[in-house]
């Protein structure tokens, strides 16, 4: 999990798209890139996890992201909130896999996450996320 | 009998046409003409591997070097546990009976040849007892266990029928400046 990877001319083509994505901050890495590193171990190259322990990245965010109490649940999952990355990048990465894997679902009128939001939802990390999910969208189907 | 006369007026007409057509044909086209158009659709057929369209769907585009059976070989640069390479497996793939567990460990190394970054995913191979030939630790972005996610120490035997873990494989998941 080296640091050197990404030069500067590499991230080119993408900074236009990473610089709306992440507030204006220039990343070392693209959002696809970070999500590889960092998420892809478990949720998988192309996001469909692993049934019933790793929970799969498609469809289902894009509905939570409409309601304001799970929007902040995708940062304050264990996972997400101790990543090594930072905000901007993390939410490039959120919002890469939001427009990637649910384009289906999302709202219409989707306003791509923050890093201001990201910042400050990802300190308030979820002791039990299980139970935050059952109060405010419905239980993890452990199918 | 007027069976026959029907097959003998079928065989005269197909006969008659047949030479009728390649009279023509004779007249309009020259043998060399018929020659070239010939060898030029030959050539065709036989270049059409050579044309980028086909050679993009080449398999293996990463150049490499090294010994995939030493834990020096480049992709290994973040590798923990025994080598499947020399295991009855490869450096892809599974020594028999053994199954890949889909939940890994991710690292970058850098490859000599083109001097780029590879995101590599670190597969445990799970199922059989512990192979204990070709033992290989680099720590490449190797991170203590208490970050358990970031650590290779791990073993990554998740999500597979049985967990005892044999080998590991390493596989290229991309260029990481992508």
């Amino acid at each position: 999990m080296n640091k050197r990877s990404t030069g500067p001319i590499a991230a080119l083509p993408l900074l236009g798209l990473l610089a709306l994505l992440a507030g204006g901050d220039v990343l070392a890495a693209s959002a696809r890139t970070n999500y590889l590193q960092y998420c892809s171990g478990c949720h998988r190259p192309t996001g469909e996890g692993k049934a019933p322990n790793v929970p799969t990245l498609h469809g289902e965010l894009g509905r939570m992201v409409a309601v304001p109490a799970m929007r902040s649940y995708l940062f304050r999952v264990p996972g997400a909130a101790h990543t090594p990355l930072s905000d901007a990048e993390l939410v490039a990465v959120v919002n890469w896999v939001l427009m990637e894997f649910n384009k289906e679902t999302l709202p219409e009128k989707f306003q791509p996450i923050t890093a201001e939001e990201a910042a400050r939802w990802r300190q308030d990390i979820l002791a039990d996320p299980l139970r935050y999910r059952e109060e405010h969208w419905g239980a993890y189907d452990w199918k | 009998m007027r069976l026959e006369r029907v097959i003998d007026h079928t065989c005269y007409w197909v006969d008659a046409n047949a030479r009728r057509m390649t009279l023509a044909l004779a007249r309009r086209i020259s043998r060399r003409s018929f020659l070239s158009r010939l060898g030029m659709m030959m050539a065709g057929v036989a270049s059409l591997p050579l044309l980028p369209v086909a050679r993009s769907f080449a398999q293996n585009p990463i150049q490499e070097i090294g010994d995939p059976q030493s834990c020096d070989y480049w992709r290994y640069c973040a590798m923990s546990g025994t080598l499947c390479s020399c295991c009855g497996g490869s450096q892809t793939s599974c020594p028999p009976g053994a199954e890949r567990s889909p939940i890994t460990w991710v690292g970058t190394c850098r490859n000599p040849v083109d001097d780029r970054d590879y995101l590599m995913s670190y597969n445990d191979c799970c199922g059989k007892a512990v192979c204990a030939r070709c033992s290989c630790h680099n720590t490449e972005g190797d991170k203590p266990v208490y970050f358990n996610s970031n650590s290779n120490t791990v073993l990554w035997c998740f999500g597979t029928e049985n967990t005892s873990y044999h080998c590991t494989v390493s596989l290229v998941l991309g260029a990481a400046d992508e």
